[in-house]
């Protein structure tokens, strides 16, 4: 067991702030580290909404079990514990999915589902954060990755929608064009690739603001 | 001949068709942390084919004994993530027993090549295609080689892609997603599109 004085300054000052994982370090956007999903699962509103609560049910459940593993364990072993809870915790994720939201979203999301259980906030953030802060705080930073996932997975599903379905999910929105190839996986990549640098260029500049003349 | 075939067929098909990046976009996050360095593709390309192609030869023999099983479908990550670890398990122990040299190279990484997206989703597009072992096997070398394709393709770009060209907001992730997504479109001339 590491003593709080054996930590590196940079992780004895750590503190768990929801903002971190929804905007600075948003795992879609910012740091790329789980974009598969966004990228080729979420092609419309109802897919991403399947994705959004399969990500949020497993990663929350998951990291709040993971966490208490005890970290004698090698980092071997540990990594596996994680992908073994995950894959487990996805029986009643997807359960509960279909019961809320029907079996449709859940086709059309097909091997994106599953795929969620090998995310990196549960298989890296764990390790290199989560373990770092007190329960409670952990609980609250990881809520802040998870929103900051379930919000970029709704609005690219709901502008792919509407560029293609002129839709989002049952509500009519009618934009006089469309661009179904919004649909495809090289639509997501560029679709995910613009927000991403649209969402950095609003965060530099509002840091540059705050920033002391 | 029909089973080297088959074989060189679902290879075919996981490199350009059905290219664990460029078309299924299953593990993007990897292809870009490998792609900084020439021997971390390399490195990751060989352990995601090496993974790949042993839990396909696993994942037939699940498929074949429990595909008809009503609930399959809701434990196949489970039971994919249970063959997986075990081959990662077993693979650290040999290359920690016999190849020491080798261990002290992969240790840093081999977790991120073995457990992730591109590995799993192999799995899950093998059961999807349901095909003989030797497509199995195949596609499972095809998704390691497609792999390599795409982190080679990202590793000459790298540079320009992050150079003072590229406006400071793009730089790095953003323009790299553009950059895989336009590779991917020129994939599709394989696949063919037809709007609605």
């Amino acid at each position: 067991m590491i003593t709080p004085k054996e930590q590196p300054a940079e992780v004895r000052t750590l503190k768990g702030r929801p903002s971190d994982g929804l905007i600075r370090q948003n795992i879609v956007l910012m740091s790329g580290l789980f974009i598969g999903p966004v990228i080729a699962g979420a092609t419309d509103f109802e897919s991403a909404a399947a994705i959004s609560f399969v990500f949020a049910f497993i990663t929350l459940f998951s990291v709040a079990l993971c966490r208490l593993v005890p970290r004698k364990l090698v980092y071997t072993v540990r990594v596996i514990v994680y992908a073994v809870a995950a894959s487990a915790l996805y029986i009643p994720a997807y359960l509960s999915c279909r019961a809320i939201m029907g079996d449709a979203p859940i086709i059309k999301a097909g091997i994106y589902l599953p795929v969620l259980v090998i995310n990196h906030v549960i298989l890296s953030k764990t390790e290199t954060r989560f373990y770092h802060l007190s329960y409670m705080q952990m609980l609250l930073d990881l809520l802040g990755y998870i929103a900051g996932f379930v919000v970029v997975c709704m609005v690219t599903g709901a502008l792919r929608d509407i560029f293609v379905n002129s839709a989002i999910g049952p509500v009519s929105v009618e934009v006089g064009f469309e661009i179904p190839a919004l649909e495809t996986t090289f639509g997501g990549f560029i679709i995910v690739g613009v927000l991403a640098g649209i969402c950095r260029a609003i965060y530099n500049y509002t840091q540059k603001r705050r920033e002391p003349k | 001949m029909q089973l080297f075939a088959s074989l060189f067929n679902a290879a075919l098909l996981a490199i350009l068709l059905q290219n664990s990046i460029f078309e299924r976009a299953l593990g993007p996050n990897i292809l870009i942390y490998a792609s900084r360095k020439k021997e971390h593709v390399i490195g990751f390309s060989l352990v995601i084919t090496y993974v790949t192609t042993l839990s396909s030869v696993l994942a037939w023999v699940l498929d074949l004994y429990f595909s008809d099983f009503e609930y399959f479908g809701i434990l196949m990550p489970l039971l994919y993530i249970l063959v997986i670890s075990f081959i990662y398990i077993l693979s650290l122990i040999l290359v920690w027993r016999f190849l020491p040299k080798i261990f002290g190279r992969i240790k840093a990484y081999v977790h991120l090549s073995v457990l992730n997206c591109s590995v799993l989703g192999a799995l899950f597009l093998n059961t999807q295609f349901g095909s003989a072992l030797s497509g199995y096997i195949g596609f499972g070398i095809g998704t390691g080689l497609g792999f390599f394709l795409a982190g080679y393709l990202l590793y000459i770009a790298h540079p320009r892609l992050n150079s003072d060209l590229v406006p400071a907001a793009f730089r790095g992730l953003p323009i790299t997603l553009v950059y895989v997504g336009i590779i991917s479109l020129a994939l599709y001339a394989f696949v063919g599109y037809a709007t609605r």
